[in-house]
């Protein structure tokens, strides 16, 4: 416990409390989390703020995931550079959003943003031809993925403006019920 | 033993019965298979007769009456005596003379009670199902309970005997696979092993839990004074009683909980537990009976460990055993190709010799019966066809509800055995007592440790579901009776109170769960269509947690699953699925897949009865006459230029010889009527063959077709004539579009006309195929899976006017809103869209079964020649001449021009390849239908020779039309154009 103090100040932990669903706890726990992946770069020591990131590179060449397809995507939408290279608060912000606390509007919103490639508030085909690919890892054509692309939107989209809106995309989602409820993670 | 009084009416009324069961039963179900043989067995073990076995097997097998006593009495004495027992015996002491009629009881009466308590059970369930009043107020299980009751008392008073009670190896050896096998094999996968953890924790240390639990209250009961002194128990005894009583029973369970619709997680964690706590009663059960045996004196600290251990042994090894056969099971199935008619079976057997081999190891049978279902389902589904699908289906679910209704009315007809059981109120009571609260204890206690783990929280009510829903049922009752009186003095007061606890879980709390769920305002399972949406996000969700846990370092359950899935398809899948049905795997195309298919049939239903009348009067339907001529003949002009493009290049390819012999034969056999009954000889055990009906029908198609494409055809040579082949392109292109709009208002009423007369015939033909799919031969089915899977590479070949027809109809039959399907057809953008367009679209949304008569169709329109025009056409095509496109009325012609993004030749080579064997089998079936496609020749003055012998080298020969196909496309600018699109 005493080790507590030497990481964060009283007045950062409060901070990250109240902009987080964490317990002081689970925070701790999750700067372990977080300096585990680079002990080299990341300090002991985070009462002086320093300016560490995790390069995008490390967190996409980590073996685990290898496979996963929405590896580079999850990482950019998270970090605050859009770029992918994650700060503590970044990677607090992430786990927040995961945790059970969090509302699901912030949930949707957040899956909203990890679909949305280009970054146009919009999820245009584009998007879900992309999302789709990655998921479906090239096993099936150009044309079948346009295919069930068109199906997909056309049964999201409310407005029919050939594209979902955020909240196409939350009307969607609350149609079936527990549908958020399992995007959690504990840690 | 038997009481052929009560049975003699009965007899008497379904005296055939007997023998179409022992023929129609099918050949899965060991039991009859067994009960079949044993006679056998007998007789060849003690007769000294030297009747052939032949003549033995026959009489056996055919099981009637009259059929052992009609053959020569020197046969038939020897063969029958043995195999009867003393009744018989007396007729060889009589002077042998012949018998007209010969009462043979004896001979049959097993599998004949079998048959008639079946065939009773599902009468009374039909009855309590006239009155839907009755059973959506009292659940089922409880009826067949009173039913047996009822019948058990009626053979009683007959009697004064009790004759049938639930037999414990009857209950386990032939009861209860059918349903174990029913739920283990259509178990949700994801969601039972999304709550696994939860589950396992209710199967194990629940039941662990209730039994000790309840096992010590009683002793402390007994020791307390307050039980009878007649009941003879120790610690032992209690324990053994707690071990069978606590068990949540999957039969039970299963009966109530399906009628009552609570949500799926409700479901699957008391469902699961019921089924996996099996190995954990199996092993209580097997060390407190041994326990008991040895005297409770005598057991050792050893025997607990080994009891311990053996805990472990049973429920790992029965999942193990369960695994390597399902691993078997796929593996089989995927060779299963050329003998698709026993696919089904071997389905059953495998998963059955599972639960036995696990039963022979003494291990946890439903564990191992439960997890090879599981496990095989995914590969076993992606191999087998899609007709044995249906039947697997059919068959589970027929077998497991009969199982069902037998048990419960063996309950009720058990219980009314007083011999066997002794009353105790205070037993009976406190068990009762027991077995409620410290179900109710167990559950909050895990609840609370549980949801500190669970992401999603059980809540109050849940917990008083779970509760409630722990009813006991047969299996505790048959593990009763299993127990050895001389060794528990007290069974008869055991067997009292199981039964007793057995009907009150089922009726009192099987009555009230109902109200009680709707008083709670338990959430209940929403019966939504799924989305493809859904199904996007789950998967990319999934792939989201794993990476964020992966990030996290932290190996949850995101990250195994990920990890399996990732296992799964690199290995696993390749192993046990076909090539072919690898191919089609990918969930999401599957599920959009099967929304297509529900289009597709609502389609149909909606249609129906617009279709049959359209049948009956074709006339007077002028909007579907107008549209026909819109779309219809459009795409079929388009399909014939289409085919064309490699008809030119073929042209030099062939012999003079090839052609004329192939002319000439297909002239011959393309006149002539195939005589109307020539298919009624085809018999195969190995595969259904389609309907003669159906066959005609199509045969009647086919000529309407080709009468139509003929007339047709000439005005389009007529046409063609007029032009040259080396004619400039720009002038060419003039001529047709004028002469498209010329011929116009001649050509189409005419072939309009024709058009109505075939087209309702297909489809109502289809709309009856559609739920039991047209599996004529496995080509068919698998050709049609991986048609769809393929989609674009295909299509240009084989689906189009497929396509172009199923789709005709719909838009006057799907509603306003703008569905995908609407989106997505071709009409809705444009008729005039490429053929292959339009086809490839298209025929995913035509059911799989359609193909095979579309393909005949096509073959036929394939054969239709004109190369110039199609030329023209083409060239027409792409500059969309304004005439055309009003007459069309289809502005959308221009926001999809020429997008042809599906003209992906190369990929058919490769397609070509990987389906190589199938394509034989399809081949003889082209043959088949060869004569069918030869149309022309004659009626039309001949554009020339040439180009008309060319046709038939290419329907012989598919490869190299692909071949030539994909040369002329890479070359053609039409390509180009596609491939910008792309």
């Amino acid at each position: 416990m005493g080790n507590k103090q030497t990481i964060f100040t009283a007045e950062q932990l409060d901070a990250y409390q109240d902009c987080t669903f964490f317990t002081r706890k689970e925070i701790l726990r999750l700067f372990h989390r977080y300096r585990d992946l680079a002990p080299q770069l990341v300090p002991l020591d985070y009462t002086s703020k320093p300016d560490v990131k995790l390069p995008y590179e490390l967190i996409t060449s980590m073996p685990e995931l290898k496979d996963n397809p929405f590896r580079q995507r999850i990482a950019e939408v998270f970090s605050e550079d859009g770029e992918g290279n994650m700060t503590l608060d970044d990677f607090l912000d992430m786990f927040s959003v995961l945790s059970e606390m969090a509302p699901r509007d912030l949930k949707a919103y957040y899956a909203f943003k990890i679909y949305d490639f280009n970054d146009d508030d919009y999820i245009c085909k584009s998007d879900l031809e992309k999302t789709l690919t990655r998921l479906t890892r090239n096993e099936l054509t150009p044309e079948e993925v346009r295919l069930v692309c068109e199906k997909v939107m056309d049964e999201a989209d409310l407005d029919n403006d050939g594209r979902l809106s955020l909240e196409d995309f939350q009307h969607m989602i609350a149609r079936a019920p527990d549908f958020l409820s399992t995007f959690h993670i504990r840690i | 033993m038997h009481s052929p009084v009560l049975f003699q009416l009965v007899v008497l009324v379904t005296s055939t019965f007997c023998a179409v069961w022992t023929a129609d039963f099918p050949g899965s179900d060991a039991s009859v298979i067994s009960e079949i043989l044993e006679p056998v067995g007998i007789a060849v073990e003690s007769s000294p007769s030297s009747a052939p076995p032949l003549h033995r097997q026959y009489g056996v097998d055919t099981g009637k009456i009259a059929s052992a006593a009609a053959r020569a009495p020197v046969i038939t004495d020897p063969m029958v005596s043995p195999t009867s027992p003393p009744g018989n015996r007396h007729r060889e002491t009589e002077p042998v003379s012949f018998e007209i009629v010969k009462w043979n009881w004896e001979h049959a009466h097993g599998p004949f009670l079998v048959a008639v308590w079946i065939m009773v059970a599902s009468l009374a369930k039909i009855l309590f199902h006239l009155s839907s009043k009755v059973t959506t107020v009292v659940p089922e299980s409880c009826l067949l309970i009173l039913l047996g009751l009822g019948l058990g008392g009626i053979v009683l008073a007959a009697t004064n005997r009790t004759e049938y009670q639930l037999d414990p190896k009857m209950f386990f050896l032939f009861l209860l696979p059918p349903i174990v096998l029913d739920s283990g094999y259509f178990m949700p996968s994801r969601l039972f092993f999304d709550n696994i953890g939860t589950i396992l924790m209710y199967a194990v240390v629940g039941t662990l839990w209730n039994s000790s639990a309840t096992g010590l209250a009683l002793w402390g009961i007994k020791q307390a004074g307050l039980m009878d002194e007649k009941v003879d128990a120790g610690l032992m005894d209690f324990l053994l009683f707690g071990s069978l009583i606590s068990a949540v029973d999957p039969v039970a369970v299963l009966a109530v909980f399906e009628e009552v619709h609570v949500n799926e997680t409700l479901f699957i964690i008391v469902f699961g537990e019921s089924l996996l706590n099996d190995a954990v009663t199996v092993v209580l059960y097997k060390v407190f009976n041994t326990f008991v045996e040895m005297g409770s004196d005598k057991v050792r600290a050893v025997d607990y460990v080994k009891g311990v251990a053996s805990f472990f042994v049973v429920s790992l090894g029965g999942t193990v055993v369960g695994l390597v056969f399902a691993f078997i099971l796929a593996l089989t199935t995927r060779f299963t190709k050329r003998a698709r008619i026993i696919e089904p079976l071997f389905v059953f057997l495998l998963v059955y010799l599972s639960y036995l081999t696990a039963e022979i190891a003494s291990l946890s049978s439903i564990l191992a019966m439960t997890f090879c279902g599981l496990c095989c389902k995914k590969y076993v589904e992606a191999n087998i066809s899609q007709k044995s699908r249906t039947t697997v289906k059919y068959t589970m679910k027929t077998m497991a509800s009969i199982a069902e209704t037998i048990i419960f009315m063996f309950l009720g007809i058990s219980a009314v055995d007083t011999s066997m059981w002794t009353w105790d109120s205070a037993l009976v009571l406190f068990t009762l007592v027991f077995v409620f609260v410290f179900r109710a204890v167990g559950v909050i206690l895990q609840t609370w440790v549980l949801n500190r783990f669970r992401l999603c929280p059980l809540d109050r009510i849940d917990q008083v579901m779970m509760s409630y829903g722990g009813l006991r049922g047969a299996v505790a009752f048959a593990l009763v009776i299993l127990l050895d009186k001389s060794k528990v003095k007290a069974k008869d007061y055991f067997v009292a109170t199981t039964i007793t606890v057995v009907f009150f879980t089922v009726m009192f709390q099987g009555l009230t769960i109902k109200p009680l769920v709707k008083w709670l305002k338990v959430k209940r399972s929403n019966q939504h269509k799924p989305t493809l949406n859904e199904e996007l996000h789950e998967r990319a969700f999934d792939h989201i947690l794993a990476a964020v846990e992966d990030i996290a370092g932290h190996h949850g359950y995101h990250h195994w699953r990920d990890k399996w899935e990732h296992f799964d398809k690199k290995y696993l899948s390749q192993l046990l699925m076909r090539k072919s049905a690898y191919r089609i795997k990918d969930e999401i195309w599957d599920v959009y897949q099967k929304l297509n298919i529900r289009d597709a049939m609502s389609f149909v239903d909606q249609g129906g009865h617009v279709l049959s009348s359209a049948k009956l009067s074709l006339p007077s339907l002028p909007s579907r006459t107008s549209f026909s001529e819109t779309s219809v003949t459009n795409l079929l002009r388009e399909n014939g230029s289409g085919v064309c493009l490699d008809l030119q290049v073929i042209d030099t390819v062939r012999s003079g010889k090839d052609k004329e012999d192939t002319v000439m034969h297909h002239v011959l056999a393309g006149n002539l009527y195939k005589p109307r009954k020539r298919y009624q000889a085809n018999y195969s055990r190995h595969f259904i063959s389609a309907d003669e009906q159906e066959w005609q029908d199509r045969e009647v198609i086919q000529r309407n077709m080709r009468c139509r494409l003929e007339s047709f055809r000439s005005t389009k040579h007529s046409v063609y004539q007029s032009k040259g082949k080396s004619r400039h392109k720009k002038s060419q292109k003039k001529h047709r579009s004028s002469d498209v709009n010329g011929e116009v208002p001649n050509g189409k009423p005419k072939r309009n006309i024709s058009w109505q007369d075939t087209v309702p015939v297909v489809m109502t033909m289809d709309s009856e195929e559609e739920e039991e799919d047209n599996s004529e031969a496995e080509k068919e089915e698998d050709e049609g899976i991986t048609f769809v899977a393929r989609a674009a590479d295909e299509v240009l070949l084989e689906g189009k006017p497929s396509s172009t027809l199923g789709v005709c109809q719909s838009p006057f039959l799907l509603p306003p809103s703008p569905t995908c399907a609407e989106k997505e057809l071709p009409w809705k953008g444009d008729q005039g869209d490429l053929p292959a367009c339009v086809s490839s679209e298209t025929t995913k949304i035509v059911p799989i079964d359609l193909q095979q008569a579309w393909n005949q169709s096509i073959s036929s329109l394939e054969s239709l020649p004109s190369p110039p025009v199609s030329e023209a056409q083409q060239l027409q095509r792409r500059t969309v001449p304004p005439a055309r496109l009003e007459e069309r009325g289809a502005p959308a012609a221009l926001a999809r021009p020429l997008q042809d993004p599906r003209f992906q030749f190369p990929e058919r080579a490769t397609a070509a390849g990987r389906r190589s064997e199938e394509d034989s089998a399809e081949c003889i079936q082209q043959q088949e239908l060869r004569p069918l496609m030869s149309p022309d020749k004659q009626p039309r003055p001949g554009p020339s020779t040439g180009s008309a012998g060319a046709r038939w080298p290419v329907q012989f020969n598919r490869a190299a039309r692909v071949s030539l196909l994909k040369n002329l496309v890479t070359a053609s600018p039409y390509k180009g154009s596609g491939q910008t699109d792309l």
